[in-house]
């Protein structure tokens, strides 16, 4: 039972809570939802999407020119006010933020549901520029503040790793029309671990946390040991609706690992070992959606409130009865399809190696394989930090072995500066129907100072994965094949030429230092005479 | 009186630099008897912290076994039909893929002078749960056994699936593993890995691959021809004479032992595990009398040398102990696990579960294997020599050559010259004066027997010449007239030092540093070209005699170049390795040993 003065301080948090959001967002307020995408996949894992978005409709990014005068107050009811305060401090526009783990196999999952699939960190953010601070200043905070909201190492994305690759990383909102123009930063970080300490300040930026609603089921546990798994944070601005936020954590579990029998049914319980007991109170819309397999017999339960298009959804906020936990059922054991003829699901294959056994020079090798009927045209792009040097001239492209010219145009290309400067490679290559085109460029491996080594010297260097994006050729789609999406390789591992820091050789070295010395002054002294020379009158004057 | 005149004899026989170099020759060619000595050495230890061997739960059971026991029996019924290399490896491909583990096969030719070769090698990548795959384990077995005889290594192969089969269930996988089956023996998994590292060869021709992964750090190469085994031995000498990081093998050994199977060094069975075994003592000598022959440190000895003497003979020949050899040229870390094969007590079991905790200790690594742990000799499973032990035995012949060498070259600088120089002298004195050495035309005698060996390199690695003994035997005959040609051609100048002194002077110099540089990169190979040249060289010297002189020069050449006719497969095996391994040995013997061996022959016959 409640006492008066519990009751007038919820009066008055209501008030306040109100008043700022009205501050805050000009008309209709704040509006979260929630949705988590389940797809069986043809290689008997299951890939889950959860999406949290909140909008903050008629909301406007803080434009780079007010950053001197003090901001307007923020007062948010759902909208996570950490992330809000981070936006306004640095006037950023759109952002995107990707930590994952794990290689994602497009052959066999397709495209995923959120792009960023990169292999450890990647940020992207689009900046207008104007106003008392220059854009590489807010990216620079912006950069330490995300390390601090999310405990990532995220402020090591510094200027040695940080590009601006235009063609590849589009605006996925609107840009607002102000007098400065917006500028990209983009940097990758292979080496990023995603783990549950990012997990936490995730959770803490949802209204309902992991208490109640779909979040309930991301139990760090199940999570984390996932076959992939990744979370991200988008920030865009749609000039219709105004600001969005959309976190989101994706996961690709693979249901026969945790089995003892060969088969790949799935259940809430199985996935995740937690199920959805409450709803969120202040989600207005809470769905579920699970592709349904299109020419296999299968048993979904419970049934799902609609069904359109191959998807089963349920609505978690409508529904009387709230499907706790749901469970999809196939009669037969599983077999993992034998031949390759399946039909592919994205419209290219990569391949990407480093090779060389040498520790100074290497070559870089990428082949891309268009399957579809028609010639495609890609961008291509190449980050990498200045450890690894390409000679642009040795960049060759074969077609299915035979040397073509013409594939490779609108090359631009900045070579790294030592200590300060990544490279950036970026071309369009056309590729030709149903064709394998082979590039390959020789790269020079940087001689490093003993302290620019990493404390584990022996591993090596990651480098960030290659992005290709298929262009929109007219339509949106070719074959079924959507067009415009990025598609990452998997990272590498370079191996530079490393001292060993292990004591035997420290000793080695010392003692040859010290025997080189005594040798060098003992021989000085034998093999020098000394001789006492008399100047007479004539030298002195 | 007489004390000054025994200070002055002592005086001079200090200076006489032939005593203390006898001494380093003797003490050196002592060092290496010393070698197998039981005393010498120490236990083996885990230098890396991150293996922590042994440490884990294995999980591979009975259940595992059965699934191997099925691929055996379907691997059997391929070798019943006699299966190509392209069935073989359909099959594994297919086995690989019903795993859901993605699969291809890679088809290979290798035309060398010997002859060519073809196969299909079939290989996995299981890319590693939540791993990035920037980094592989490679597990592999070949068709063919390094046990010889045509004997196939199906139980090794079976073991790869079922461990595949078992491995995959896991998420703590660190990096991905690669699963390969190399066709033939050694050549499956040369044209694999020069596959994967895109090296070019150009005697071969191989598909690209379709999978690949990360940068390989480890490789366990599974060799299992027999029924059951009784013992598990490692073998881990590498192409040219390249030695696997010895913590890898360490892990391995303490792995086995622990988990209740002996390990060996080879396939030598320690002589006191039963009576059968003690075969392995043959290496004694028959007229040893019988007190010393059942003295145990005899026996210990004779049992290390023999081991110290398997090692030699491969690290010296540059030879590769096992297919893991091939690895050691990409800087991956590898051995050959050898299931010594008996009729009991262990098998698949043992075997599966010896591998997973191996696989996990690799696992555990967060960098390469970088210790400098890269220089040993095993004289047995669990004992080893640091290079600090057996180094030195190399250097102190080549630094007792070098020294030899410096002392001719200043002894031919000076002549005795004994007409009375000055009339007003009345007491005849000692007159030394310097005198011209011909260096140019040594220099050149030197610089065209190394074109020479180059030469005969050329000719023995053409098809048509290494299949012909009769040419192999010309060429032989041609190389040993070339001292008597080279006498002829460089006569020595009459007013200056013979050029046998210089020539010797210089080559015995050129060998000394030879053998000090090639110690610290493959230390047997020096040992033995410090056998080989040290007291051969040292002791070549004019003769006067002509038939002697003629007898002993020949007696050199075919030192140098006896190997051109005997033995024949050795020659032939060496052009292989040389040929699709890329070993060194046959281009160094021919274009180093050899020409140096020449020189001494001319030094004689001059």
């Amino acid at each position: 039972m409640a006492t008066v003065p519990t009751i007038l301080l919820q009066i008055l948090a209501t008030f306040i809570a109100g008043s700022g959001l009205a501050q805050a967002s000009s008309s209709s307020g704040e509006e979260f939802s929630e949705e988590l995408q389940i797809r069986p996949l043809r290689d008997g894992r299951v890939a889950s999407t959860f999406s949290f978005r909140t909008f903050l409709h008629g909301a406007t990014p803080r434009s780079p020119e007010s950053l001197g005068s003090d901001d307007k107050s923020q007062h948010y009811h759902v909208f996570p006010l950490a992330l809000g305060q981070i936006l306004r401090e640095y006037a950023v526009t759109e952002l995107h933020l990707s930590m994952n783990a794990g290689k994602w196999n497009y052959d066999e999952w397709g495209y995923p549901g959120e792009l960023g699939v990169a292999t450890g960190a990647e940020l992207w953010a689009w900046m207008g520029e104007g106003g008392i601070y220059t854009v590489d200043e807010r990216w620079s905070g912006l950069r330490n503040a995300l390390s601090g909201l999310f405990c990532a190492s995220l402020a090591s994305m510094d200027e040695q790793r940080t590009t601006s690759p235009l063609m590849t990383f589009v605006p996925e909102g609107d840009l607002p029309n102000w007098p400065g123009p917006h500028l990209l930063r983009h940097a990758s970080l292979p080496s990023e671990h995603v783990c549950t300490e990012n997990l936490t300040p995730f959770l803490k930026l949802l209204p309902c946390k992991s208490f109640s609603g779909i979040a309930s089921l991301l139990n760090p546990h199940r999570l984390f040991d996932a076959d992939w798994h990744g979370m991200s944070a988008h920030v865009l601005w749609h000039a219709s609706q105004g600001v969005e936020v959309r976190l989101s954590f994706q996961l690709v579990s693979d249901p026969l690992r945790q089995s003892s029998s060969k088969r790949r049914d799935w259940s809430f319980r199985s996935l995740f070992d937690r199920s959805i007991d409450n709803r969120c109170p202040v989600a207005s819309s809470s769905t579920i959606d699970v592709k349904l397999p299109a020419e296999e017999a299968y048993s979904l339960e419970p049934s799902p409130s609609s069904s359109d298009g191959g998807i089963g959804r349920y609505n978690l906020n409508v529904d009387g009865h709230l499907p706790s936990d749901i469970a999809m059922r196939w009669p037969s054991e599983f077999q993992y399809p034998l031949g390759s003829a399946s039909v592919p699901l994205v419209p290219l294959a990569l391949q990407r190696t480093l090779t060389g056994a040498s520790q100074a020079n290497g070559h870089l090798a990428v082949r891309v394989q268009n399957r579809l009927n028609e010639e495609l045209r890609v961008v291509y792009l190449e980050t990498m930090p200045w450890l690894v040097q390409f000679y642009a001239h040795t960049l060759s492209a074969t077609v299915d072995g035979r040397k073509h010219a013409g594939l490779i145009s609108n090359v631009s290309y900045f070579p790294p500066l030592h200590h300060s400067r990544p490279t950036t490679f970026q071309a369009i290559l056309t590729l030709p129907p149903k064709s394998t085109v082979a590039l390959s460029m020789d790269v020079s491996k940087a001689f490093l100072r003993y302290t620019d080594h990493q404390p584990d010297a022996q591993r090596g260097w990651d480098l960030p994965p290659a992005i290709f994006v298929p262009l929109r050729n007219g339509s949106d789609r070719i074959d079924g094949h959507s067009l415009g999406q990025r598609i990452y390789t998997p990272t590498l591992l370079v191996d530079l030429a490393t001292p060993d820091f292990s004591m035997p050789y420290n000793v080695i070295i010392f003692t040859c230092t010290v025997m080189a010395f005594i040798f060098g002054s003992v021989f000085n002294l034998l093999t020098r005479k000394f001789v006492v020379v008399h100047l007479d009158d004539q030298h002195k004057e | 009186m007489s004390l000054e005149y025994a200070e002055d004899r002592l005086w001079f026989a200090i200076c006489r630099i032939e005593y203390p170099l006898s001494t380093f020759f003797v003490a050196g060619y002592v060092w290496m008897l010393v070698i197998p000595f039981p005393n010498l050495g120490r236990f083996t230890y885990i230098d890396e912290n991150a293996l922590q061997p042994g440490q884990v739960t294995t999980y591979f059971d009975w259940g595992n076994v059965h699934t191997a026991d099925l691929y055996l029996a379907e691997l059997e019924s391929l070798r019943d039909s006699n299966a190509t290399s392209a069935e073989r490896a359909s099959y594994i491909t297919t086995q690989f893929k019903r795993l859901g583990i993605p699969a291809a096969s890679q088809a290979y030719e290798f035309d060398a002078s010997v002859g060519s070769l073809k196969g299909v090698n079939a290989y996995a990548a299981f890319p590693s749960p939540r791993s990035s795959g920037t980094e592989a384990i490679v597990i592999s077995a070949s068709w063919l056994s390094r046990s010889g005889n045509d004997a196939l290594n199906l139980r090794g192969i079976a073991t790869i699936l079922a461990l595949a089969d078992f491995l995959k269930k896991y998420s703590l996988w660190a990096k991905d593993l690669v699963f390969v089956v190399s066709d033939g023996y050694l050549d499956g998994m040369q044209a694999w890995l020069n596959a994967y590292h895109s090296t070019l060869q150009s005697n071969l021709k191989a598909e690209e691959l379709t999978l690949t992964s990360g940068v390989i750090w480890t490789a366990l190469h599974i060799d299992y021809p027999g029924h059951s085994f009784s013992h598990l031995g490692i073998f881990h000498e590498g192409v040219n004479g390249r030695l696997s990081n010895q913590d890898l093998v360490n892990s391995f050994e303490r792995i086995a032992r622990s988990s209740g199977v002996p390990t060996v060094l080879y396939d030598h069975i320690d002589w006191r595990d039963n009576a059968a075994s003690r075969a392995e003592l043959e290496i004694i000598p028959p007229w040893v009398p019988s007190f010393l022959r059942d003295n145990h440190d005899v026996q210990t000895y004779a049992f290390q040398a023999k081991n110290v003497l398997r090692h030699v003979g491969y690290q010296a020949r540059g030879q590769p102990s096992g297919v893991h050899g091939l690895f050691h040229q990409f800087r991956i870390d590898s051995f050959t696990i050898f299931a010594v094969p008996a009729t009991g007590p262990h098998g698949f079991h043992a075997i599966g579960r010896i591998v997973e905790s191996t696989l996990r200790t690799a696992n555990n690594l967060l960098e390469r294997l970088h210790a400098s742990f890269f220089f040993y000799i095993l004289t047995g499973p669990y004992r080893f020599l640091k290079i600090g032990l057996f180094l030195p035995s190399a250097i102190l012949i080549s630094v007792a050559m070098m020294f030899s060498g410096l002392k001719i070259w200043t002894d031919a600088g000076w002549v005795r010259d004994d007409s009375p120089t000055d009339s007003k002298t009345t007491t005849p004195q000692e007159q030394w004066t310097t005198r011209k050495r011909p260096v140019l035309s040594v220099l050149l005698v030197m610089v065209s027997t190394h074109i020479i060996g180059a030469l005969v390199f050329w000719l023995i690695t053409r098809s048509a010449v290494i299949n012909s003994q009769s040419l192999l035997a010309l060429i032989f005959l041609g190389v040993s007239t070339l001292p008597m040609v080279f006498v002829t051609l460089f006569p020595s100048p009459s007013a200056a030092v013979p050029t046998s002194s210089v020539l010797k002077a210089f080559s015995l110099c050129l060998a000394s540093t030879v053998i000090s540089t090639t110690a610290v990169l493959n230390f047997s190979l020096a040992a033995l070209l410090a056998i080989l040249l040290g007291v051969p060289m040292t002791s070549a010297r004019r003769i006067d005699s002509v038939p002697i002189k003629v007898a002993v020069s020949l007696v050199y050449t075919s030192l140098a170049f006896g190997w051109l006719v005997w033995p024949q497969a050795e020659l032939r095996s060496a052009v292989w390795n040389w040929d699709i391994l890329g070993v060194w040995t046959a281009p160094f013997i021919s274009i180093v040993y050899a020409p140096l061996m020449l020189q001494s022959s001319i030094v004689c016959l001059s």
